[in-house]
């Protein structure tokens, strides 16, 4: 008598449909496509990451898996350094400070305009670009960096950030770790008092001031703590991406605060970044599908519930938002695009630094 | 007179039996730790994800600006504060679960340790913020205490709570097997002659359960000092351990040198303190020993 083998097991077991059940096989043959990972976001962005790509999935046969971001955006360099060229990554979502250091590592893959159509209608200011002028991200997001409040647990109107130094605030403020958006924090506050990136010292004496007065009550380093914090009205005036105020929002009454007359919002792009890979069917794979996310109606659906600016210009910005972005007269004097490329260089320094002289202060306030 | 024990000899075949699980070691544990020991001695290049070539000494002597000591001595004083009070809260509860007649309440002991030891510490940690944080019903408990619910020491004191339900159940249930391996006759004898309880815990149950109780205490401050979760979600960005330092290196601005720097310090500090506190061990214990 015959032994059974596997073959045997499968044939009976998916015609009686018990294959699936067992794990053993599909009943079904496999749908052709491409298996992805792609790195994501936590909070709103990978609840409309996956409803994008679920019709996605279903229409190519392509699959998708997600890893989200551990903490700031920057973290998944780190964690793609050690592992290189051993990564499983396809797609890595981050904005342009994280995707300078990606392209000087030289882990990124140029994308053209044949290849990924949608590509054609977003202004090409938006790109980041390697020394050859080759496009090298899909930007997705105009996004920016702002202070803002809770106008339900402030009392007055809040007209310049100096007055975040009043006694009213005494522990009220969170504010992002210096590494996070790549030191923006410490370019807004060295803005308040003349300086820029490359003059960083007045921004130190500035929030010197405000560590020593105790005005700082949490300090975060990613979307998902902030919005805990500004929720939880454990702290009820920050500085963060427009992302994550939007959650905030959509809860709570917010005053976003991008036309101070002192001081400045930041804008910036954020986006999908191409993952070298060996496999050139993955690495089309993975262009296909961030093209998906470019398209018009794509592009609408996945910025609508983030609050961020959709980079094509055929889809719709929530109305929501128009009072957060500028109109381009108002560019001029409210808006700054930061000096990534340097501020990168810097971030080390600074993050020392705030262990050295701030984060005492804080502790002993 | 009595013949001189004879060194133990290894013998080709025991060597053998200990060559895989000696490999794994090396491999698992060892070499990890030898390449972490050479990386802070790398150089870090400004802008580049981790280390250039060549040497320095540089990633240490930055470490040995005065704040740093500040993040030190936090990481271990809340350490050992934890340590302490997991020590007075579990070894009662341990001496009550190994000494008890009542099996019910056994159970109940056990249940509550070993249900804790299953519960997520993510979900103990955000019942602790939620309970307990600047927002939470009992904040008012700060105030009380003159430590205002939005203050770093309150932050601090949040932290410790997290450890503490962290470790607790890990101490009382080592603490078990510690007063179990006590024999409860040398109790008995000493109450049989007069001495009140009190007097029985103090001088007999607790000299004889003194290696258990720092074997234990050893465990709850090495389970302290490399917790990295609790002082990240209770903390709020203001109570920081060495490891969110070691953290931010490695992760945020991919900085390994100095990262792998800190690691290298935390543990020579922590072999010091193993060592120091073996030495109490053993000392404390040939103190304790019937003579």
């Amino acid at each position: 008598m015959r032994a059974l083998t596997r073959r045997d097991l499968l044939k009976v077991s998916a015609a009686s449909g018990l294959a699936p059940a067992l794990g053993l096989g599909s009943a079904v043959p496999a749908q052709a496509g491409e298996q992805l990972l792609v790195v994501m976001w936590g909070a709103a962005w990978i609840d409309v990451s996956r409803k994008i790509v679920d019709a996605y999935v279903a229409k190519t046969g392509d699959k998708v898996a997600w890893e989200l971001h551990a903490g700031g955006a920057m973290a998944i360099v780190a964690k793609i350094k050690p592992a290189w060229p051993r990564v499983g990554y396809n797609l890595v979502s981050g904005w342009d400070p994280v995707f300078r250091a990606m392209i000087k590592e030289d882990w990124v893959v140029p994308v053209t305009l044949d290849e990924m159509p949608a590509l054609r209608d977003i202004p090409p200011v938006f790109f980041q670009k390697d020394d050859k002028g080759q496009l090298m991200t899909v930007p997705l997001s105009t996004s920016g960096a702002f202070w803002g409040y809770r106008t339900d647990l402030v009392d007055k109107p809040i007209e310049s950030i100096e007055q975040l130094l009043e006694p009213r605030f005494k522990g009220k403020l969170c504010v992002p770790f210096p590494v996070n958006l790549t030191g923006l924090l410490m370019l807004t506050l060295a803005m308040q008092r003349g300086g820029n990136e490359h003059n960083i010292e007045p921004g130190w004496q500035f929030l010197k001031e405000l560590a020593a007065r105790g005005q700082i009550g949490r300090v975060i380093n990613n979307n998902s703590e902030f919005i805990d914090a500004m929720s939880a009205g454990e702290t009820s005036v920050a500085f963060f991406n427009i992302g994550a105020w939007t959650q905030v929002r959509k809860q709570f009454p917010v005053k976003i605060l991008n036309k101070l007359k002192d001081n400045k919002g930041f804008l910036f792009n954020e986006g999908f970044a191409v993952i070298k890979q060996d496999d050139p069917n993955k690495v089309a794979a993975a262009k296909r599908l961030a093209n998906h996310f470019a398209t018009p109606e794509i592009n609408s659906q996945y910025n609508w519930p983030l609050g961020e600016g959709p980079t094509n210009p055929k889809s719709k910005a929530n109305p929501d938002i128009a009072d957060v972005f500028y109109a381009p007269d108002e560019l001029p004097q409210y808006a700054y695009i930061a000096d990534f490329d340097y501020m990168s260089t810097q971030v080390d320094a600074w993050a020392k630094r705030w262990e050295q002289e701030i984060a005492p202060l804080i502790r002993r306030s | 007179m009595t013949r001189p024990l004879a060194k133990p000899r290894i013998s080709l075949f025991h060597a053998a039996l200990l060559a895989p699980g000696v490999l794994i070691v090396l491999v698992l544990f060892v070499a990890p730790i030898a390449l972490m020991a050479l990386e802070s001695f790398r150089p870090f290049v400004t802008g580049k994800v981790g280390s250039g070539s060549g040497w320095t000494l540089r990633n240490y002597a930055e470490l040995m600006e005065p704040a740093y000591a500040f993040y030190f001595w936090e990481t271990f004083r809340i350490g050992f504060i934890v340590s302490a009070t997991a020590l007075l809260l579990g070894a009662p509860l341990a001496f009550l679960a190994a000494r008890t007649r009542r099996h019910r309440l056994r159970v109940a002991i056990f249940g509550l340790l070993i249900g804790l030891l299953f519960m997520s510490l993510i979900a103990r940690l955000y019942a602790i913020q939620m309970t307990w944080g600047s927002n939470g019903p009992l904040a008012f408990f700060g105030t009380l205490i003159g430590v205002p619910a939005r203050s770093a020491p309150y932050a601090a004191i949040q932290v410790a709570l997290g450890l503490l339900h962290f470790v607790l159940p890990m101490v009382a249930l080592m603490l078990v097997g510690t007063f179990q391996n006590i024999n409860p006759r040398l109790e008995e004898a000493a109450a049989s002659l007069g001495a009140p309880r009190w007097r029985v815990a103090l001088t007999v149950t607790l000299p004889l359960a003194v290696p258990g109780l720092l074997s234990a205490t050893m465990i709850a401050l090495a389970m302290c000092i490399s917790s990295f979760v609790v002082p990240l979600i209770l903390g709020r960005g203001i109570v920081l351990f060495a490891t969110n330092l070691m953290y931010v290196r490695f992760s945020d601005v991919a900085n390994y040198p100095s990262g792998a720097a800190i690691g290298i310090i935390m543990l020579g500090l922590a072999a010091l303190i193993v060592y120091a506190m073996m030495r109490l061990t053993r000392a404390l214990a040939g103190a304790g020993a019937p003579s």
